[in-house]
């Protein structure tokens, strides 16, 4: 299981980088609890995004009211791990 | 063929059934082009600021002259709101309306937040010029031909006050409002602004909390509106900055709230993400109050089917849009003309869809 999780962590970050164009991260080194928002700056139209690109490639449906509870790379992942386990 | 369908219409006959990948819907080099040229200002952050409580006429149904704001005390020192924009930009604020009651009258604060946040728009009647130095969008209002502007507004001929002031400036933008009173002079208001090269976007009445005058739309003046609105879009392709999905969305017999949630304070108890986190409206006194937030504060949210209300709020609900071609098409032409509408050196591009598309769930 944590292999599962950190597979999904580790896709996340990929994406957040690629969409989002962010510098100076790798997804190796992309710390998955930093906070989003606070931290790394991004908004609701940059979280749409990503959330439309992960439910393509994950073959899930993630629920817009769901967005305040995707703060951080681990949240989203966990939230993509329990999608995927429904 | 479209132009007077109603919601009921349109719903069924933009109704989706089949379940669409968001790279699926990228696949249209036309969507994709379009989707990379927008997604580019999604950086932008507004706050709102109320610049004084003075304004040069008084127009029935302004929206200032409603509720608290217009008891505020007026800051009128430059370096107070030189300060308080820098302290936005320090907070993420990337984008500066500068509204209420009339921001012309002051033109020394308008240009002090101009100097701090360079990205913005000033909605003004239009009756004084505001210097070419302050490189924001100018939205000026227009509210019918002059015979109705002298008898809503006070104000004797405005257009060509109007013209006279903003004729050739890249920064205008004029804001044709409909009424249910006002609705067949659009008309000849919009070949006026045409013949003159200006670009005109609309708007539609939304009442201030509290009023029941006759300027309040109805659904068949809504559905008048649509029908006119759709006409001159169609004769005023280069001088209308408007598309399908933007004349559903504000004609709609259901207000903004009821079909996009909005997503300001005022209506939204969410501090997360978004909007609901970041926006701001300040009273000329330079405070503000969260639960009073919102672009047109003391507008009544259940008629509220303002332009600048759908500018944040149609844009924040992307995710929902992105369901299938058509609707995401919608969505990339209603952004397309919000960006035009508010953002300097944004040029409008050629509208993608070319019906009307029920918003996602009405």
């Amino acid at each position: 299981m944590p292999e599962a999780i950190n597979k999904i962590i580790l896709r996340v970050a990929q994406v957040m980088i690629h969409e989002l164009k962010l510098e100076d991260v790798t997804p190796e080194t992309f710390e998955p609890d930093v906070d989003l928002v606070d931290e790394v700056g991004i908004d609701s139209m940059d979280l749409a995004t990503v959330a439309l690109v992960l439910q393509d490639e994950y073959g899930i449906r993630i629920d817009e009211d769901d967005y305040p509870k995707l703060t951080t790379v681990r949240f989203i992942s966990e939230y993509i791990q329990n999608k995927l386990n429904e | 063929m479209y132009a007077t369908e109603n919601d009921i219409e349109i719903k069924s006959r933009t109704q989706s059934k089949k379940v669409w990948k968001f790279s699926e819907i990228l696949e249209d080099p036309h969507v994709k082009a379009r989707w990379e040229k927008v997604r580019k200002y999604f950086f932008l952050r507004e706050s709102t600021y109320d610049m004084t409580t003075r304004c040069n006429i008084r127009c029935e149904g302004c929206y200032y002259y409603e509720g608290e704001k217009q008891y505020s005390v007026d800051n009128r020192n430059p370096e107070a709101w030189r300060k308080l924009i820098r302290a936005e930009k320090e907070r993420g604020i990337t984008y500066v309306v500068l509204a209420g009651a009339e921001p012309s009258m002051v033109p020394q604060l308008c240009e002090a937040c101009f100097q701090e946040i360079p990205l913005g728009a000033i909605a003004t009647n239009g009756l004084k010029q505001i210097p070419e130095s302050i490189g924001y969008k100018i939205h000026i209002s227009v509210w019918g031909n002059d015979e109705t502007s002298r008898r809503i507004r006070g104000a004797e001929n405005m257009l060509n006050r109007q013209m006279d002031n903003y004729k050739g400036d890249p920064r205008a933008v004029f804001v044709y409002t409909f009424t249910r009173e006002n609705i067949d002079e659009a008309q000849e208001v919009v070949q006026f602004l045409d013949k003159h090269g200006c670009k005109t976007t609309f708007n539609i009445f939304s009442t201030p909390t509290g009023y029941d005058g006759k300027l309040r739309h109805t659904e068949n003046s809504l559905l008048h509106t649509r029908s006119t609105m759709t006409a001159l879009m169609k004769k005023y392709p280069d001088s209308v900055w408007y598309s399908h999905y933007n004349v559903v969305a504000h004609t709609h017999r259901f207000s903004l709230h009821d079909l996009y949630s909005c997503s300001y304070p005022r209506m939204n108890v969410s501090k997360g993400i978004g909007l609901g986190r970041s926006f701001r409206q300040y009273r000329s006194d330079l405070t503000w109050n969260r639960d009073a937030s919102c672009c047109v504060p003391d507008t009544d949210c259940s008629d509220c089917r303002h332009y600048a209300a759908g500018s944040a709020v149609v844009t924040a609900r992307m995710f929902r849009h992105a369901a299938n071609p058509r609707t995401f098409k919608a969505w990339l032409d209603y952004v397309d003309t919000y960006l035009a509408v508010w953002v300097v050196g944004y040029d409008k591009g050629k509208n993608l869809c070319d019906e009307p598309v029920a918003p996602p769930g009405f």
